[in-house]
This record gives C-alpha cells, structure tokens and sequence, in this order.
C-alpha cells in the first residue's frame, strides 16, 4: 500500500502528464460542445451580436424540408452502404484468408485503393463516372448498356456515390483478416470434424469470435457515413435536386455559406445525439449477442 | 459431438474436394475483383499522361498516344494553379500534425499508463467517449473561436489542436506503455530518473514500432482532410491540397483539366504510398488496433 | 456573379505568393479618428484572380499623389469570398473597400448592414464628372441614399465561332441591335444548321448555349418576370413569385427545348464533361453560339478558333435583350477611414486609370464611358467598331442582373439550381418542376425576408 504521501505525489504527476489533453479537452471538445448548445438557441450571423430565440431554431429545422431531406439523404447512403461495404469485406477477407496462391498480392491490391481516400478519390471517380469519357459507362457500353449520367442525374447520383464507397473496403477487410486469422485452428478443426458445413462453421464458430470486430466496424461505419462530406462538396455539391445533399454538407452550407451559426448548430447537436444514442443502444444489443473471450467486459 | 463426428467418415473426404472448388472459385472471384478494384488506378495513371484532345476520345486510350509528361510540370509552373505551394501547405500541416500528436499524445498516454490518481479512471472514460464526438459537432464554436482570435486563413487551426493530444493515439499509445514491465520502471527511478525522463529516455525509446504507427496515421488523417482546411483557408496561396484539388474542378478552367487533375491527385497519394511500401507491417498493424481506414 | 471567375484571361502577372502574406489583413488600423497629415491605411479587399488583382500595380501611382493613404490588398478565391469578409468582420479586421465578388449580391449586404451609407462623404461628387452614365448611377442608391460606387459593366453579348459559320456556309449575325431580322427562331434556324448530335464526344457539336443571365431571370427575355416588380424598388424583396403564370412556363419551354425539342444547345452532361462543372463549353469549339457575360470576352485572345461578337437577337422581350452586370466599389460600414477609402474609389473610376485597368486586368469593360472607347480597342481580331454597337445596343436594351438586386440572392439562385437541374437534365418537365420551386421559394423568402 501506498503511503498518502505518495499517492498525492503521484497524482501530482498524473495531472500534470494528462494536462494537454485535459486542456485540449475543455478547449476544443467540452467548451465547443456547450458553446454549440447555446448558439442552438440563438439566431448568430458572427457579425452582429447572438440573439436568442428559444426553441425557434429547433422549430424551424421540424419544418425545413431541406433538413429532413438531408436527414434522408444520409440516412439512405448509411443503410445502403454501410453493410454492404461490411459484408463484402468480410466475404474477402474470408476469401483471402484461404488457402490460395497469390494472398499477399491480393490483399494488398485490395487493400491499396481504400488509402487513397478524401478528394484525390472523389476527383478519381468523379472522372471515371464521367458519362462521355468515363471509365464506368465505357465498361457498360462493352455490355451494350447506353451511358448513364451517374453524377448529373438525381436518380444515379447516390448510387454513384455507393458504388465509390465500395473501393474503400480494403481497410474493414485487412481488420476482419486480422480477426479471422484470431480465430484459433482446433476449434474450426474441431467443427470440420463435428461435420458442420462451412457456411454452420462459420455461423457458429467464426462469426461469433469476430463478432467484436463487426460490432467495432459497424459502428465506426456508422458515425463515419453520418459524416460524409467530401464527396458531397468536391463532386456534387448536393445536387442534383439536391439527392447527394449530406447532413453535414446541409450544416456546412447553413454555417459557412448562409452564415446562419445558430440554425446550423442546432444541427450538430441533432447529429451529436444522434451518434451518441446509435452508439449507446448498439452497445447495448451487443451485451446480447456479441462474444466476448474469457466473459464478458464490462 | 465428436461421437457424431467419427460416425461420419465418408461425406468428410467428400467436402474436402468441395472446399478445393470453392477455393477456386474464391481465387477466381478475387482475380476479378481486385482488377476491378485497380483498374480506376490506371485510368488515373493514364489520363494524367494524356494531352487534353486525347483525354476526351471515347472509348478512352488505354496508354496515351503520347506522353504528356508536361502535365506534372505545368501542375507546378502554372501560377494559378500554386500546386507547389499548397503541397508544401500539406507537408508543413501534416508534419506539424505528426509532431504535436506523437509527444502531446504520449505524454498524456504515459500519464495514463503510469499513474492512479482520483478520477484517473473518469477521465479515461472520457477519453474514450471523445473517440465517438464528431467533428461537425464542435466545428461551430471551434471556428468561431479561431475565427475571433484572428487566426482564420492561417494554418494554426489546423494544426493547433494536435498539441493537445488525440483520443486515438492515448488509447493505442496507453494500452502499449501498460504492457511494458514495472521493474523497468523501478530500475529507472533507483538510478535517479525524474518522470519526466522516465517518459524522455525510458518509454519514448522503447515504443518505436507503436509511436510509428502512430506517426503514420496522424499523417495520413491530416493529409486528406478536407473539412477544416475548407472553414479555415481562404487564400489560395494557404490552401492544403486537398481543397486545392477540389477547386481545380470548380473553375479555374476553362475546359476541366482531367488530366492535371489526375496528375494532381498522384502526385497527392505519394507520400502515402511512399510511406506504405516502406511501413507496411506498421501501416496494417495501426490499422487492425484503431480501426480506422 | 458566379461564371465570372473561371472565364477571365489567364494572365501571367500574379506574383507567386511565397511567404503565407499576412492574409488577416487591417495592419495600421488603430482604431482613431485619422488626424491631419496622419497615414492611414485602407485594405482593398478582391478576389483572386488577374483581372481583380491588378489594382495592386495601380498602388504606387495613388500613393504617391495620396502621401497620407497607404492601401493594402487582401484577397479571396471566389468560393471563399463571402466566408472570408464575413470572418473579417467578426475578428474586428473589416477591410475598407470591396465589392459584391462572392457569392452574395449587393442587397444582401446591404440588408445585413455591411454597407456604409456614402451621401454624406460625396457633396460635389458628380457620376457625370466620371463620365458614368446617370442610370448606372443610380443602381446602387437606396432611398435616395448611395452605397456604392460604379466600376466596372459587363453585359451580355453573343460570342460565336467563326469557323462553324464559315464551314456552314452562314452568315455571320449582326452586331447592330435595331437590325430586328436577327430573332430567337432565326438564331435556332441557324443552330439546327451546326449541330452535330452524336455520342462520341469528339464529334458532337452544339448550335447555340443560351446563358442569358442566371436561371430565374432567364425568362425576362421572354417576356415573363418571375419576380413582382416591386422587388426593384422595395430592397429585393419580392411580394410574389410569378413562377406558375402560363408565360412563365411558356418561356421555361423554350429555353429548355433547346436541348430537348429543338436538340441545338448542348446538355449539361456533355458541358459538364467537356468543361468541369462550371466552365464554358463555347471554350472547347464544339458550340457555335453563346449567348454569355462580356466577361468571356477578356479570353477572346486565347481562344484557338476565330471569334465574333454579335448582338444577342431579338426575342418576345422588345425591352430586354442584355443582362447587365455593373460591379460598384463599397466601402464597408467598420471603416475607419471612409474618407480616404472614397479616394481610392474616386482614384480608380477616373478615365485615365480605368484606361490603364482595361489593359492590366486583360479586358475589365470600364464604367467610364470615356474609358470605354479604348476598351472596345482592346480585342484582338475583333473590330471595334462591332464591340462598340454590341456594348451600346446592350445598354440600351439592359437590365441589371437579379443576383444585384434581390436579397440573399445566393440562397435563392441555389434552389433554382438544384430544382431544375432534373429539368436540364430531361428527366423531368417544365410544367412539372416549376409549382414545387414556387413552393421552397416562397418558403424560403418568408423565412429570409422576416
């Protein structure tokens, strides 16, 4: 034991090494967080004086089509690509994971373009859905299907977007690759000799043991596809007919375009609860079903 | 269970030739698409050499008639475009970033690692809910603040808060230090280490792998960040690249100078694949422990 | 507002900017009354591009007749020019004098109290000592009351390809505005003539691109407002929006037939694969005839195709056949000087500077009228004389561009853009799009104009 003596040195020492996070804290999560909060309630052009208003802003966003537009928009991207991104990586990380020549090659191969991220990669498949001289439609046009306007139509535009958000699937495979090659030989043995198929095998010896990764992907997926915005300013800006118009985009445009603080921040801490309770309640149905070795954690 | 197993001997040998066709297919499957995958690569690669006529043509030349070499230069002759210095911007931020988040976060890691205090446990937990905090959450208030301390279209935004630690890296960088064994430690303070130079000479060398990963990941998120830059710069000359990029596109052109832009967009992922090939076990183990892509 | 950046003369006098230069701007601005004999400064802010930041070659000259005003230059690309001014102003660093070069027009800064009311600053100031034209004048009065000063006017002109015609076989259009055979139809006569309709990129070619004005005042040369007229007179705030009456949709019909019915002017997916999402598709020599702002001129010179100016034709409008867009000076209201900045201004719209601008900046159409005639020099294979006709024709048949006039102009011009781009597109009709944008700008105008 330690004596009370050495306890208050040591927590001397404690705070004085966490300090800059403690004040990165206050400065840049806490006092932003609060700060947010307050101008929600207000009208704030940053050139005059914050004026408060209540709940106006709240009751405006109820009532603002473009919001729940955005709202749609990002909640469309989310749903579509969001498990499709994580079931495919897992169906090649599982298909690297055999026993087949070239698996180095591969993964890297796969693995290289998700590094290529932000605006060279929206640059890139903005001119690769280019519907004249595209890369995609010259490959449809091999199959005898008429170009497709991707980005400039409002019915292919997210579609475009989803398809884009596939080529990132490299980093989510590398993690479940690394989660498979986790899951211990005698017990897939010990299932082979139990005469459980391969897709029962997997069902009830891997998945369960990667089970954590998904969760962890999933919801890193989650918050990061409720952040689009890149791809939304670089290539679309929103449009067309507003069908790529991301939720943060629509806080950028409010904020930075139309100068309206205080509309836009209510925003983010709509967005804010809402990452926080989507985290909150899949943690939660995970106590359920999410395995945890040696029991489970907290 | 096993009892089941060992009556059915046969249907085993038979699976075995079904796991060797489905490897097939598996290899098969993944041939294709991983060309899919790299096939835009080399449209970007391609079109970046090829002249503007020739970029147009339908369907698109696999290699260019001719080498438009020209186009990486005229990225950096072609003073509207101040490529060169806004990759310099890029450099100046992204290193900056990669200093300030390697010390201030293993300062506050080591603190973490090594010290129980009261509410040691609390602030950690806090730490951790950072992790979930999204960006457009605070940026109001945080360009707000900036914005009236005078520092709006200057570089200090962006880098400023990297001195302050990241959540990431105090959890990566924590759960390291933990491992490493107390009798280090002890050996350290009998020979007179202060703290601080228990962190300086003991821990900071012992950790290389795990701060280069570290290094690496603060490098590449700074790199491709375009939110920030986008409240922050306003001046082109103060541009990161990435929002340099995206205005090539807007207008500046008269015609979209796809192959500038493609030149442009390689010459951005350089430095990341210059800094995979010579890190690659780094880069997919920072991967594997934080998650991120 | 918003074409303008891309389609000014690429000119090769921008200083590389080496050193990040101190872009927050109001150095010497101490916050006192200037005294007598007393340097101050004043910050001309611009946007950042050769035709605006010339003005900064101009500086040596002034000062050295202005001994106590030093002037100072910040700038912004377009898309950041409004986020930079406002952040300006927030961190208490105002520049003094500027334009409405973002996004935002005129009455929007008026409406946000950005602007400085001048009246009192400008006894014994004249438009006409200026050789600025009356009207031109008066555009950026308020009650009475001026908030900015005139510089430079751009209007709309037909630009055309020399080399289409001439393969054709067709005669060039006319430059003069009273010659009422050259019409709409006859100009789509002479479209259908040079369009090329095909899939491959290489060898489509389009008639005509009629950019006259941005998309809500399009209809104007139709005859159809779809602003109420008080919208002129009452701040830009209009009381009703006309989008649904039969001749508004009538001339929705006609500019987006076009493409569709009469297939002659380009979609915007080919535009935009040839040009970049907001670049000029005329540039590329595959469009005949642009309809487009005189500012495209100023690259006359670079074109790799021979080029002519022609008067934008006759349409059902008999009074409007030209956007015009005249860009004034501000001083903005935190100025602590607006005395010396009024100087500045003064400085540049006199004839002799404006005939120097004309060549620095590669072809900025002066408002003085004096200038004017130098300018419409200025254009390398084209004769003046035809310049001059097309200029004073456009005048005369003028209207000041909405995105000047109509409050929080960005915010509207957004929606118009997002809404019809289905319509552009084909995907959706006129008739159809045209009650849904009626009903988000009615919305959004109620909620703007509170």
């Amino acid at each position: 034991m330690k004596s009370t003596r050495e306890s208050r040195r040591e927590g001397r020492w404690f705070y004085f090494f966490i300090s800059p996070w403690l004040i990165g804290f206050i400065v840049f999560a806490l006092f932003p967080v609060l700060a947010s909060l307050y101008y929600s309630f207000t009208e704030y052009d940053i050139i005059h004086a914050p004026e408060f208003i209540g709940f106006g802003n709240y009751n405006e966003l109820f009532h603002d089509e473009q919001f729940w537009n955005s709202v749609k928009v990002t909640l469309k991207y989310t749903f579509i690509s969001v498990p499709l991104t994580l079931f495919l990586s897992l169906v090649f990380a599982m298909l690297i994971n055999q026993k087949i020549p070239f698996r180095g090659i591969f993964r890297t191969a796969m693995y290289f373009p998700s590094m290529i991220s932000g605006v060279s990669m929206a640059l890139l498949w903005f001119w690769v859905f280019n519907p004249q001289a595209g890369l995609f439609n010259y490959g449809l046009s091999l199959f005898g299907i008429d170009p497709i306007h991707w980005f400039l139509d409002e019915k292919y535009a997210m579609w475009a977007l989803i398809i884009m958000s596939f080529w990132g699937l490299g980093g989510g495979m590398l993690i479940f690759l690394a989660g498979l090659q986790g899951v211990p030989a005698h017990l897939l043995e010990a299932a082979k000799l139990d005469g459980a198929g391969r897709l029962r095998t997997f069902w009830n010896v891997t998945f369960p043991l990667i089970s954590p990764v998904f969760l962890f992907q999933l919801i890193i997926g989650l918050i990061e596809s409720f952040q689009v915005f890149t791809q939304a300013y670089t290539i679309t800006q929103g449009g067309p007919n507003y069908s790529t118009w991301f939720y943060v985009y629509n806080i950028y445009i409010n904020a930075f375009k139309n100068f309206r603080y205080g509309y836009a921040s209510a925003m983010s801490w709509i967005l804010l609860i809402a990452v926080t309770v989507i985290t909150f309640v899949i943690m939660k149905l995970s106590n359920r079903y999410v395995y945890y070795e040696g029991g489970r954690e907290r | 269970m096993s009892e089941v197993a060992l009556a059915k001997q046969q249907p085993v040998r038979r699976k075995k030739t079904k796991i060797e066709f489905a490897s097939i297919v598996g290899f098969l499957i993944l041939l294709i698409v991983t060309i899919a995958m790299i096939m835009p690569l080399g449209f970007m690669l391609s079109t970046s050499l090829k002249t503007t006529k020739e970029m147009l043509v339908f369907p698109p030349t696999v290699i260019p008639k001719h080498f438009a070499w020209d186009n990486f230069k005229e990225l950096f002759v072609n003073e509207e475009i101040k490529f060169g210095r806004q990759y310099l911007n890029s450099i100046i931020v992204a290193i900056a970033t990669v200093i300030g988040t390697v010390f201030s976060s293993s300062f506050v890691a080591f603190g973490f690692a090594r010290y129980k205090a009261k509410g040691s446990q609390f602030l950690f937990v806090l730490v951790l809910s950072t992790l979930m905090l999204p960006y457009p959450a605070i940026m109001i208030p945080q360009f707000l603040l900036f914005t009236k301390l005078g520092l709006h279209d200057s570089l200090l935004p962006l880098i400023l808060p990297s001195f302050f630690a990241s959540a990431y890296m105090i959890f990566l960088l924590k759960q390291f230090f933990t491992s490493i064994p107390n009798e280090l430690y002890d050996a350290g303070r009998i020979d007179g280490c202060k703290e601080i130079r228990l962190y300086w000479n003991l821990t900071l060398p012992l950790s290389g792998p795990v701060i280069a990963t570290v290094a690496i990941f603060s490098f590449i998120w700074s790199w491709n960040d375009l939110l920030a830059p986008v409240l922050y710069l306003d001046s082109q000359e103060n541009f990161t690249l990435p929002i340099g990029m995206a205005a090539m596109l807007s207008s500046k052109f008269r015609i979209a100078p796809w192959n500038l832009m493609m030149a442009a967009s390689l010459l951005s992922v350089l430095p990341i694949i210059v800094l995979f090939s010579i890190a690659q076990r780094r880069f997919v183990q920072g991967i594997v422990l934080t998650g991120i892509k | 507002m918003r074409m303008k950046k891309g389609k000014l003369a690429l000119s090769l006098t921008l200083t590389f900017g080496l050193i990040a230069t101190g872009c927050s701007s109001g150095g010497g601005k101490e916050g006192k009354e200037s005294k007598e004999g007393e340097t101050v400064t004043i910050t001309h802010y611009t946007i950042d591009s050769p035709d605006r930041t010339f003005v900064e070659k101009l500086i040596p000259d002034f000062e050295a007749k202005h001994p106590n005003i030093k002037i100072k230059v910040t700038k912004a690309p377009y898309e950041q020019f409004d986020s930079k001014l406002q952040s300006s102003i927030a961190a208490k660093n105002s520049p003094d004098v500027t334009s409405h070069w973002g996004y935002g027009g005129f009455m929007e800064y008026y409406n946000k109290g950005m602007l400085m009311d001048l009246t009192p600053y400008l006894t014994g100031f004249s438009g006409a000592d200026y050789d600025i034209p009356e009207d031109v004048m008066n555009i950026y009065k308020v009650d009475g009351k001026t908030y900015g000063i005139p510089l430079n006017s751009y209007v709309t002109v037909m630009l055309y390809n020399k080399d289409l015609f001439d393969k054709a076989g067709l005669k060039y259009p006319p430059t003069d505005y009273e010659d009422k055979s050259w019409t709409f139809d006859k100009m789509v006569d002479y479209a259908k003539k040079m369009t090329v309709d095909s899939k491959n990129l290489a060898d489509a070619q389009y008639g005509v691109d009629f950019g006259f004005g941005e998309r809500d005042q399009r209809p104007q040369y139709f005859g159809a407002n779809v602003y109420s007229d008080d919208t002129w007179t009452n701040g830009g705030k209009p009381s009703e929006i006309r989008l649904t009456k039969p001749e508004v949709v009538e001339a929705y019909k006609k500019i987006y037939g076009l493409i569709y019915d009469q297939k002659v002017s380009p979609t915007p997916a080919f535009s935009k694969s040839v040009s970049g999402q907001f670049g000029d598709p005329f540039l590329s020599g595959k469009i005949a005839m642009s309809v487009v702002g005189s500012w495209s001129l100023a690259a006359s010179s670079d074109f790799s195709f021979n080029v002519g100016v022609a008067a934008v034709p006759q349409g059902p409008n008999e009074k409007v056949r030209s956007v015009l867009y005249v860009d004034p000076l501000f001083v903005l209201k935190d100025s602590k000087h607006p005395k010396e900045a009024l100087e500045w201004i003064k400085y540049l719209i006199t004839a002799e500077v404006q005939e120097k601008s004309i060549e620095l900046s590669g072809g900025n159409p002066p408002v003085n009228q004096k200038a004017a005639e130098k300018y419409y020099n200025n254009f390398e294979g084209i004769d003046p004389e035809q310049i001059k006709q097309v200029f004073e024709g456009a005048y005369k048949y003028g209207f000041e561009s909405y995105n000047h006039l109509i409050s929080n102009y960005s915010q509207i011009n957004e929606l118009f853009i997002n809404e019809l781009a289905s319509v552009e597109n084909g995907d959706k009709k006129v008739e159809d799009a045209l009650p849904v944008i009626e009903g988000k700008l009615k919305d959004l105008l109620a909620r703007v104009n509170k």
